[in-house]
């Protein structure tokens, strides 16, 4: 092979292996679930379980959060799918409010999981058509959640108890 | 030809890769701090005074500009993984990463001044990594590690009350060290295969 070849050659791969190398420093997928993941998103050709996906809207339905977040867990380990991330969101949000006071924690997750919806979402723009949620948006859940951990001086406001869950 | 086409900028690439690698809960990539930068280029310019790198030889007029093009990435990517070397050797942050990063600056000026030969220089180069790996991954993890005996708690509450709490770090796991002294080591044993003055010399005396 000429030098010109193997030179070309070099150059095509170091270039390939700096691009992959910055794009995980941008990406910093966590498990190689996660970076094979996002390398078949960024390509289009992601696919969630369908089924492990249903089982945890079933229960997500039944207040089994903590179960229906592992079958979530299991459609999409990659954590490339919206519509995924959004249930996911919504579940610590439902399991973390509460009347008198919310759990900071689950909020958090919560607030962490409906931003890996918005970076997953084409133009960052989440809408899920459930009749079963009163957001079905991850602005408005992002805004929720967000409200939840805000400390202010409506938290002291006795009225708060009669607020409903969404 | 083909260590100056792939082995060596695939080699840096991947020390560029692993340098920020640290493992704790999750996996993070950390991007080289500016310091990191700094201290590269001190790194780089102490390799060509010493003749351990000859950029000359990896760019010049009588190569042809695909190969020119080539000697540039060996460049670029030997700053690169000189910097993300230096990322694995600095503590991430606290009083021990200001010690640090003066200690390597002012060891890297010295060198420099010094102009020693390339087998020097890459003895010294060895020594700077392996002494600073030492200190970050055996004695500073040790100090930030929170397991230990009463008398270990009582130092450590004691050293910390003297620096102010910046001495202690993040706890990794033993991962990160494995992974740290195979960046360090495969970033030392590709510096010994870049192109040298020395070698000039001897190919023009033969």
């Amino acid at each position: 092979m000429r030098e010109s070849t193997w030179r070309s050659l070099g150059l095509a791969l170091a270039a390939a292996y700096a691009a992959f190398i910055v794009w995980l420093y941008v990406r910093q997928p966590q498990t190689v679930a996660e970076m094979t993941g996002a390398m078949t998103a960024s390509i289009g050709a992601y696919q969630i379980d369908d089924a492990a996906f249903a089982d945890g809207v079933r229960l997500f339905r039944r207040d089994q959060f903590d179960a229906s977040r592992l079958a979530f867990e299991r459609a999409d380990s990659a954590h490339q799918d919206a519509r995924t991330q959004f249930y996911i969101a919504y579940s610590y949000y439902r399991q973390g409010w509460g009347r008198v006071y919310n759990d900071d924690a689950l909020f958090q997750r919560g607030l962490e999981a409906v931003d890996r919806a918005i970076v997953a979402a084409p133009h960052g723009r989440v809408a899920v058509d459930d009749p079963d949620l009163q957001m079905r948006s991850a602005d408005e859940l992002k805004a929720e959640l967000q409200a939840g951990i805000r400390r202010d001086a409506s938290d002291l406001n006795p009225l708060r108890i009669f607020r409903q869950r969404k | 030809m083909k260590r100056e086409a792939f082995f060596l900028p695939l080699s840096f690439l991947t020390v560029t890769l692993l340098g920020g690698v640290r493992v704790a809960d999750r996996i993070v990539l950390l991007p080289p701090p500016l310091v990191s930068l700094v201290l590269g280029v001190l790194l780089v310019g102490v390799l060509v005074r010493s003749g351990a790198l000859a950029p000359e030889r990896l760019m010049n007029g009588a190569r042809t500009p695909l190969a020119n093009v080539s000697g540039a990435v060996v460049l670029i990517t030997t700053f690169l993984a000189a910097a993300q070397a230096f990322t694995v050797a600095i503590p991430e942050y606290g009083l021990p990463r200001l010690l640090f990063s003066v200690f390597l600056f002012v060891l890297l000026m010295n060198t420099s001044a010094a102009a020693p030969d390339r087998v020097r220089v890459l003895r010294s180069v060895l020594v700077i990594f392996g002494s600073a790996f030492i200190l970050k991954f055996i004695v500073l993890a040790a100090l930030s590690d929170p397991a230990g005996g009463w008398w270990k708690r009582t130092l450590l509450a004691m050293l910390e009350g003297l620096t102010l709490g910046t001495l202690s770090q993040d706890v990794y796991r033993p991962a990160t060290g494995y992974i740290a002294f195979a960046t360090l080591a495969l970033f030392i044993g590709t510096l010994a295969l870049l192109p040298s003055r020395q070698t000039t010399a001897l190919a023009r005396t033969s």
